[in-house]
């Protein structure tokens, strides 16, 4: 298989920028490898990471999940009442089985009623919310002080062989997940899908299916994000990680999947997931102030997918040419890129 | 294929092993210095409450030589919890924390609790987690402050009758609720009666609509006390809509002194309002920080939830002036 420099970037780029900052870190917060600082970022990242490797086969697939906010404060809200009611089998069960519903409320706006997945998903991010509102309006469920000993409550503050757990959850679901978009049929339908809708309805892939699949996919993975989110957190309503839904679609932009569809890499999005939480560790124990810390993770973003374009049109065959002679050109869309 | 999984998992274990090589220096030892470090994690750095409360208690924690570390919640559960314990973890002494959420304050304390730090919290509430003291505004004292001026006023007015009404915060809001029981108390002890008390849940559009319904129902009312401001400039507004005075026709007063109180009570579009000192309240939570390091006795003024009082003033046409 031949390699261009730019396929490399694809896959490798937002982690050699992340291995650049990690490599920069130290130099500016002396603390930052400090056993529990860098603990403290791998937990911070496991919820985003989560959604994200789900998020990224819905972009993959040419569709968005914005609604991934507002189930992640449903499954958060459901699983604290299923502690209550029933501990901590039934509080993972609330979250796995709210997240799998909120999924097919999706697919099946989606495929039933034909609405587009931007509106259907734009459309239930508030109906979710409202239903998270509604089950807390006398207030956020909690868990109580108390229950400190239940293996629940330890989900989200265990270390096990000095990694976090939620952040072993994430590598377990990332490794899945690369193995499902890689090694198996589904994984390479889900790109042809997203690649060219129609190449792949002739090459007999179903729509619905592969609908109902993706949206189900990103619901599970909100589903097991919301456990590791509320065990850290204690607590949700229906305000929880408000525009949650934007910062999992730019991580997974950052990381190289393209917004056009036909294209996820998975390594891209975990290492932008990581880049984005070690950047927000060193602007916050820098003391800088929040309203500059949303300017450069925005920044960040931009100048990422500057990039990319830039990358893009100087390593398609002949670009270089058309660039300085100013012909342009398109880069053709490789279905199944890496 | 295999060198596909390699990078990202040696990403992690640099970050993993940089830090097993540096988890031989505790950070739950106090600073190396002597210099006492104390920790602050603001509500919102947004709003000028919360400004104040931060001046207070760094100015009151560099007094006492101690080195001030500052984390700004931005109005965010998760941020909260992420930044706080990153305080704990930096090697804090001792925690102050205005929460977000009180119910976000189990983690932080859990793990304060690991590591022997003290745990001072700064308004909004405690959230059942076992904080070592809460400061809160004298809410019940604000209160009774207003009931007594609107006595003193009612009789100033010349008015005869004895009834006044009360308008509350949500039902949710159990410090906003001690206003308008403080108020009760004190005023009945003075011979009124409250003959409404209506939620107008904090709003200003709702506290226009109950004023309304408390004048249709009670034309004699002759004050009336909201639990925050914009309620309480709303029910003015309603008062003088329906032609009468805010101060000599039926006492109106609020409580927060919000910018647009202090604004129409200079004008004489609003009686009084009651004012919370952040900067104060920050101040004691340092004098508290500093007892429960020297592990001395807090007096508390509701020792069943560690609540310390912090006084409150009420504010006039005759002292609005001095007010910021």
């Amino acid at each position: 298989m031949k390699r261009s420099l730019g396929g490399l970037w694809d896959t490798w780029g937002i982690t050699a920028i992340l291995l650049l900052l990690l490599a920069v870190a130290p130099v500016l917060t002396p603390d930052f490898f400090s056993l529990d600082n860098a603990q403290s970022v791998l937990r911070e990242s496991a919820y985003l990471g989560i959604v994200a490797a789900g998020m990224t086969f819905a972009i993959a697939s040419g569709a968005f999940d914005l609604s991934v906010g507002g189930q992640l404060a449903l499954c958060s809200v459901v699983s604290l009442m299923g502690f209550a009611a029933g501990g901590t089998v039934l509080a993972v069960a609330a979250a796995l089985a709210t997240g799998l519903a909120c999924g097919l409320v999706n697919a099946s706006l989606i495929t039933r009623l034909a609405v587009p997945p931007f509106v259907a998903t734009l459309g239930t991010l508030f109906v979710f919310r409202g239903v998270a509102y509604i089950l807390t309006k006398d207030g956020p469920k909690t868990l109580p002080y108390d229950q400190i000993g239940s293996p629940f409550v330890k989900i989200g503050g265990l270390n096990v062989a000095g990694l976090p757990v939620p952040f072993l959850i994430m590598l377990a679901v990332y490794a899945a997940a690369w193995l499902l978009m890689r090694r198996t049929a589904t994984g390479r339908r889900v790109l042809a899908y997203g690649s060219s809708p129609e190449a792949a309805r002739f090459c007999g892939i179903s729509p619905t299916r592969l609908r109902v699949f993706v949206f189900a996919l990103v619901g599970v993975s909100v589903g097991i994000a919301a456990l590791t989110y509320i065990t850290r957190v204690w607590t949700a309503d229906g305000s929880a990680q408000d525009g949650f839904e934007l910062k999992v679609i730019a991580a997974v932009v950052l990381g190289g999947t393209s917004l056009k569809g036909g294209k996820g890499t998975l390594i891209g999005t975990f290492s932008a997931v990581l880049l984005v939480s070690v950047l927000n560790d060193m602007l916050v124990s820098e003391g800088v102030p929040s309203a500059y810390q949303r300017i450069v993770l925005g920044g960040v973003l931009i100048i990422a997918l500057t990039i990319d374009g830039l990358r893009t049109r100087f390593a398609a065959p002949g670009s270089l040419r058309r660039a300085v002679t100013g012909l342009g050109g398109r880069t053709p869309k490789t279905g199944l890129a890496r | 294929m295999f060198r596909k999984g390699l990078l990202p998992l040696a990403v992690v274990g640099a970050l993993v092993m940089a830090g097993c090589s540096d988890s031989n220096s505790p950070s739950d030892t106090p600073s190396k210095s002597g210099k006492v470090v104390v920790g602050f994690s603001v509500y919102d750095m947004q709003y000028e409450f919360f400004q104040k409360m931060e001046k207070g208690t760094r100015e009151a924690a560099v007094a006492k030589g101690w080195e001030f570390k500052l984390h700004d919640e931005k109005s965010d559960e998760n941020e909260m919890v992420t930044g706080a314990q990153a305080l704990i973890d930096q090697g804090v002494d001792v925690l102050i924390i205005s929460p977000f959420k009180p119910s976000a304050l189990g983690p932080i304390i859990a793990k304060a609790k690991a590591k022997g730090v003290p745990v001072i919290v700064d308004d909004i509430g405690g959230g059942g987690a076992p904080y070592d003291a809460i400061v809160i505004s004298d809410n019940a004292g604000g209160g009774k402050l207003a009931a007594d001026y609107m006595a003193k006023q009612i009789v100033a007015n010349g008015k005869t009758s004895k009834n006044v009404a009360s308008i509350t915060c949500e039902p949710s809001a159990v410090y906003a609720a001690r206003r308008n029981a403080g108020f009760k108390e004190a005023i009945e002890k003075q011979g009124f009666k409250v003959v409404a008390e209506l939620s107008g849940n904090s709003k200003a559009e709702e506290g226009y609509k109950v004023m309304k319904d408390i004048m249709a129902k009670n034309p004699d009312v002759a004050g009336v006390f909201s639990c925050n401001d914009p309620m309480g400039v709303a029910a003015a507004n309603a008062v003088k809509d329906a032609g009468k005075n805010p101060v000599t026709d039926i006492v109106t007063v609020g409580f927060n002194a919000d910018p647009e109180a202090l604004t129409a009570i200079k004008a004489g579009g609003l009686a009084a309002t009651v004012a919370q000192d952040p900067n104060a309240m920050g101040a004691l939570t340092v004098k508290l920080a500093d007892q429960a390091l020297k592990k001395e006795t807090i007096t508390f003024g509701n020792a069943a939830e560690r609540e310390v009082f912090n006084p409150v003033l009420l504010v006039t046409k005759d002292n609005v002036a001095t007010i910021k």
